[in-house]
């Protein structure tokens, strides 16, 4: 018997941007009744965050929010008016879940905080994910991507030796701080069962980000050790020690790495695994001397890997057990012949958009797999479904609502 | 105290980074986690031991794996011999999940894959973490959590701009990995519950990473474009970047996202005459003069202390934090009140004493979480799991030791060296220092 795992679980969405959207994304694409909150006429922030499909930077044309919010409904409310906070105690009478990034003590302010939540719906969770946490002396203070990777430590050992410490290019921490999100948020649920209550989760997308230092905040408290970035290795652009760093070739960037199944490989092994004995030069056999020879090496290695095409290289090394990496670039992604065979790539048609491929199945849950019931929602799209259809109210209603700027 | 996920019991045959992750998640949450070790395999390879000294119980003093397996119990399977096969199925019967992670088909080889399994167990969670799954021309490659953020898509976005791409200095999507784990196996429980059945999950490493790039992805299918080196900026907003402050390798990370906090940084920096100029008025102009803007910013940062220019440009509402190393998180107040470190008492007999781990990023109001023991020794639950649980006897277990199957000492001892002294991991530049008051500091 197949079903969906969180089929019976409806969703309200209040959040703005990636970490509530990705939350409930894994939700909604799991089978759950996802409703998304947003404010009228501006919706959530990720529809005004590009990319958008065929660079037109139209409400409706988000690809960021295309991708987070497929599945789900969309409605609109404003919680400044008594009429949508009263519509949306409602909504969260019959709900499961809630999940929101307002600042601390917001929602509190319109008499929305957990506190009174509780009151109208006990077994209701809520998820809160604020920057930096509902509690301590940054509570109040401005978050964004950069600030996590700053506090988080990553910064500071990512990048080169003299240059300024570096984050990842592409906003990583606010999907590390959705993942989070979910399996938190599922984890209250499932506690659910055995309590019959609802709780508050409390949750920081700084932490979420400062929890990848776990290397080296364990270092620091067994030796005094502080990590930093990149060694003081001068020459040519050897990157890292050895060949752990990201290396030109002929159509790309390779990976390399002295890992050779459970064993660091040998130079020799290299050299034989891209067919160039000649660099197997006794000077260089070890990480240290090619260290402390390493423009001397670049010289002689880089060329080399320089005529070797990305994937001739990757697959080589990996079907020789060796563990290495490929740059894929997002053409690569969306062409990657894995991924178009696990089945990964299905098409959404939507109603502005129009037929789009798109990638979809996250992991694969057989009893109850990953499905795609619905394309992104249109701002406030179902709202006649959800306050009409679901809560009763009626269209004369609706229409009020609407002119008081309520939905 | 309960936990949220109290009452479900996993085996842990995994390895590496992403699955401890997970399982060490789930045991702070309350489930209890079985780590199925052999004595066979080595074990305290990571290198940093108490006050980099390698002790006599050296297995049990590696710090990263101290780190990954806590609020785990510990019991020694040489999976070599048959009989650990069979207390392997009955530690399975009386289990709820099982992860682990070898390469795909191996566990099948033992006779513990998920079609065996499943035969004694129907309601089983059973997932296999591989790095590209079980199918596909990729499913035969290992991987890595370092190597996913190049094949993932990551790295094209990561580096200076100009230069080639770069990987960040961690394992990244290890822990976004083990963190979707979690949510994996709280989904196939909640569908056990309703429907009384058990799965077999094929996790793929890289497609759970894909995942992040969704946006990535539309913007080549939709747009044909692919991604550039990026630096610290942000394709819309300037100033975005890391900026130099007082004191070597100091830094402060500015994020502008509107004019308001605009205008509020330009009143900390006293309204220079070069900040209230009309081309850097608006979100587009400072955009397009973004690396103008940022010598203009370094300038002005150069001059003060990361810490405290974090705090008046936060207080006048400026997104600002100090690019901060290990040991500025342990110290720092906000990571410290909420008590984001976790100190830990490991048993007497490791010689190791107490020592700080990183806690979750989250807390829940009803059911707490927290780390509910050190990662046990080697075989220290032996007794307790092949006695207490599945039941065998005293002279039972006598005699798996007598043949091999259990141990509590590493078969092949290979102390560790001491590696390099801390003068010359300084020198070369792998470490930033050494703080010798960093046990003051930790209260251990």
């Amino acid at each position: 018997m197949t079903g969906s795992a969180f089929g019976n679980y409806h969703i309200i969405d209040l959040s703005q941007g990636v970490p509530g959207g990705f939350c409930t994304k894994y939700f909604a694409d799991y089978g759950a009744d996802v409703i998304k909150v947003e404010p009228p006429g501006i919706g959530d922030v990720a529809r005004r965050t590009g990319p958008f499909f065929q660079d037109d930077p139209h409400p409706e044309k988000s690809l960021l929010f295309f991708y987070l919010n497929c599945n789900k409904q969309s409605v609109t409310l404003n919680l400044q008016t008594s009429s949508g906070r009263e519509m949306l105690c409602r909504l969260l009478e019959k709900a499961d879940a809630m999940v929101e990034s307002y600042a601390p003590g917001h929602l509190a302010g319109l008499g929305l905080g957990y506190e009174q939540l509780k009151q109208l719906n006990p077994r209701l969770v809520v998820t809160s994910i604020t920057p930096f946490g509902q509690s301590g002396p940054y509570a109040g203070y401005q978050g964004n991507d950069l600030m996590y990777y700053a506090m988080s430590g990553l910064m500071y050992t990512s990048g080169a030796y003299h240059r300024e410490p570096l984050k990842h290019g592409h906003p990583q921490s606010l999907y590390m701080g959705g993942i989070t999100a979910a399996y938190a948020t599922a984890a209250a649920l499932y506690a659910r069962e055995a309590t019959g209550e609802g709780q508050h989760i409390d949750l920081s997308l700084a932490e979420a980000t400062a929890a990848h230092h776990y290397g080296p905040i364990a270092r620091y408290g067994y030796t005094g050790l502080i990590e930093r970035r990149a060694p003081k290795v001068e020459g040519g652009s050897f990157k890292g020690t050895g060949f752990e760093g990201i290396l030109p070739a002929a159509d790309g960037y390779i990976g390399p790495s002295t890992q050779h199944g459970r064993q660091r490989g040998t130079l020799a092994e290299f050299a034989a695994l891209i067919h160039h004995p000649e660099l197997n030069d006794p000077k260089f056999a070890t990480q240290q001397q090619r260290q402390e020879r390493a423009a001397e090496f670049d010289a002689v290695a880089l060329p080399l890997l320089q005529q070797i095409k990305k994937y001739d290289f990757f697959d080589a090394a990996m079907t020789d057990g060796w563990v290495a990496g490929v740059v894929q670039t997002q053409e690569d992604l969306a062409r990657c012949p894995t991924l178009q065979e696990r089945g990964y790539f299905t098409e959404v048609d939507h109603p502005v958009i129009g037929k789009l491929k798109f990638p979809g199945e996250i992991f694969r849950l057989p009893g109850a797999p990953w499905s795609l019931r619905r394309p992104a929602p249109l701002l406030g799209q179902h709202n006649l479904e959800v306050y009409c259809g679901d809560l009763g109210y009626t269209r004369e209603e609706l229409v009020l609502l609407r002119q008081e700027g309520a939905i | 105290m309960d936990g949220p996920l109290s009452g479900i019991r996993i085996i842990d045959s995994t390895t590496m980074v992403a699955m401890p992750t997970a399982l060490h998640l789930m045991g702070d949450m309350g489930a209890e986690v079985i780590k199925v070790d052999s004595h066979t395999l080595p074990r305290g390879e990571g290198g940093v031991f108490p006050e980099g000294r390698p002790g006599e119980r050296y297995w049990d003093q590696d710090a990263s794996f101290n780190a990954l397996q806590r609020s785990k119990l510990g019991v020694t399977l040489n999976l070599r011999a048959p009989q650990a096969v069979d207390l392997f199925k009955d530690l399975v019967q009386v289990s709820d999940v099982l992860v682990e992670n070898n390469r795909a088909g191996a566990m099948g080889r033992l006779g513990l894959g998920w079609e065996d399994l499943r035969k004694i167990k129907p309601d089983l969670i059973y997932l296999s973490n591989t790095g590209f799954g079980y199918t596909g021309p990729w499913r035969s490659y290992a991987g890595i959590g370092r190597m996913f953020e190049l094949t993932c898509g990551l790295s094209q976005f990561t580096g200076y701009p100009g230069e080639g791409p770069r990987r960040v200095g961690a394992a990244f999507f290890d822990l976004h990995v083990g963190w979707t784990a979690v949510f994996a196996i709280i989904a196939a429980l909640e569908h056990r519950n309703r429907t009384g059945e058990g799965q077999w999950i094929d996790f793929s490493m890289y497609q759970i990473g894909v995942a992040t790039m969704g946006d990535a992805m539309l913007d080549f299918i939709a747009n044909g474009r692919n991604g550039r080196p990026m630096g610290n900026s942000h394709p819309c907003y300037a100033p975005h970047g890391a900026y130099p402050c007082q004191g070597g390798d100091r830094w402060i990370a500015i994020g502008v996202e509107s004019d308001q906090q605009w205008k509020a940084l330009v009143e900390v920096m006293g309204s220079p005459a070069w900040a209230q100029e009309e081309h850097f008025g608006d979100g587009l102009s400072r955009w397009k003069r973004r690396q103008e803007l940022d010598d203009l910013l370094a300038e002005w940062t150069k001059s003060h202390d990361s810490q405290a220019l974090m705090h008046r440009l936060q207080q006048a509402g400026v997104p600002a934090a100090a690019v901060m190393n290990a040991r500025d998180e342990i110290s720092d107040p906000q990571f410290k009140e909420r008590g984001f470190f976790e100190k830990v008492p490991h048993h007497s007999d490791t010689g190791i004493g107490a020592r700080v781990y990183v806690g979750r990023p989250w807390k829940m109001s009803q059911t707490p979480s927290f780390i509910r023991r050190p990662a046990p020794m080697l075989g220290e639950h032996n007794e307790d799991i092949i006695i207490g649980l599945l039941g065998r006897t005293e002279d039972d277990v006598e005699e798996l030791y007598d043949l091999g199957v259990l141990g509590k000492e590493p078969a092949n001892q290979q102390p560790p060296g001491r590696g390099l002294p801390v003068e010359k991991q300084i020198e070369q530049g792998t470490m930033a220092g050494y703080d010798p008051g960093y046990r003051r500091l930790l209260g251990i």
